[in-house]
């Protein structure tokens, strides 16, 4: 051996620690940082041995192709599309997340947004979303029979619109089960009323705007 | 013997931002432990090639230096993209 060999054997150490580091990570985004750490690491470890070219492929297509893909793919999945009105939502609805709530110039157009129930509303969702890794996209429609058939075909996972007659001032549909617990687990009945639509997969794909009501046959009210 | 001098303190400073990687929540200090643990295992390979005298090594270690450093920003942009969401 090489009087290298002591701290090649060292350096190894640091591969398993890394992995289990990436095992053990719970959010997806913290998991592929530490999946760059790893691939930095096994690069080492294959220069060090002599393998020039398997450290190569390591870095170019290991660390930088798989990181590029799948920090795509987490952030195109985990994310609940939420479908509203144009005119229902603040100009500034979409910039205001929690993180920046508190970090505002303090300004009266700020407050007035922050103040604003929808606005609220949207806190608490990312707030509630936040423990699940996901994030809340806001999708804008014109009225609300585009909204509908977004949710019917699938475009959308949830709706939030004015309710006209309930104690709650919004109701949201969601036509995922999953969200449909997690929302009602963890927000307040006087926030938000909730719905659960069933969506077949015929009803998606052959949707005709006369078939709204036998859609709905699923529905159920909280 | 003259390359374990130079090496063990690299490989020791090596260890302070996996102990940050593991230890902060934030996901900036993450990624700022990243870029650092990037940097410095390409320029340990590159003291080895030197050390060795083996520029295959070598110019495995500059490819490794400025290809992390470029996936490094394509990561960082892509999670200001999330955070701004």
């Amino acid at each position: 051996m090489s009087n290298g060999s002591f701290y090649i054997d060292a350096i190894a150490l640091l591969l398993p620690l890394s992995a289990a580091m990436v095992v053990t990570q719970a959010n997806p985004y913290y998991s592929l940082i530490t999946r760059g750490i790893l691939g930095a690491v096994a690069a080492l470890i294959y220069t060090l041995l002599g393998a020039a070219d398997v450290a190569l492929t390591e870095a170019l297509v290991g660390t930088l192709l798989a990181i590029a893909l799948y920090a795509v793919a987490v952030r195109s999945s985990l994310v609940m599309r939420l479908g509203v009105l144009q005119d229902e939502v603040p100009k500034n609805a979409a910039t205001s997340t929690p993180d920046h709530a508190g970090e505002g110039t303090g300004n009266r157009t700020d407050d007035e947004a922050i103040a604003h129930p929808f606005n609220q509303l949207l806190t608490e969702l990312r707030t509630l979303f936040n423990q699940y890794h996901l994030r809340v996209e806001l999708v804008p429609y014109d009225n609300p029979q585009l909204l509908h058939q977004a949710l019917l075909q699938k475009d959308i996972h949830a709706t939030c619109v004015h309710a006209s007659i309930a104690a709650a001032p919004y109701q949201l549909t969601t036509r995922v089960r999953r969200l449909y617990e997690i929302l009602q687990a963890g927000l307040s009945p006087d926030l938000i009323q909730l719905n659960h639509v069933t969506v077949s997969d015929a009803a998606a794909s052959h949707y005709q705007p006369s078939d709204i009501g036998s859609v709905l046959v699923g529905e159920e009210k909280s | 013997m003259h390359s374990n001098i130079i090496i063990i303190p690299m490989m020791v400073a090596l260890l302070i931002p996996f102990y940050e990687a593991y230890r902060d929540d934030n996901v900036w200090q993450k990624l700022l432990a990243f870029s650092s643990i990037a940097c410095k295992t390409a320029l340990i390979t590159l003291v080895a090639s030197v050390l060795r005298d083996d520029w295959m090594i070598g110019v495995v270690g500059v490819l490794i230096l400025s290809v992390g450093n470029a996936g490094l920003m394509l990561l960082a942009h892509i999670v200001k993209r999330v955070n701004e969401a």
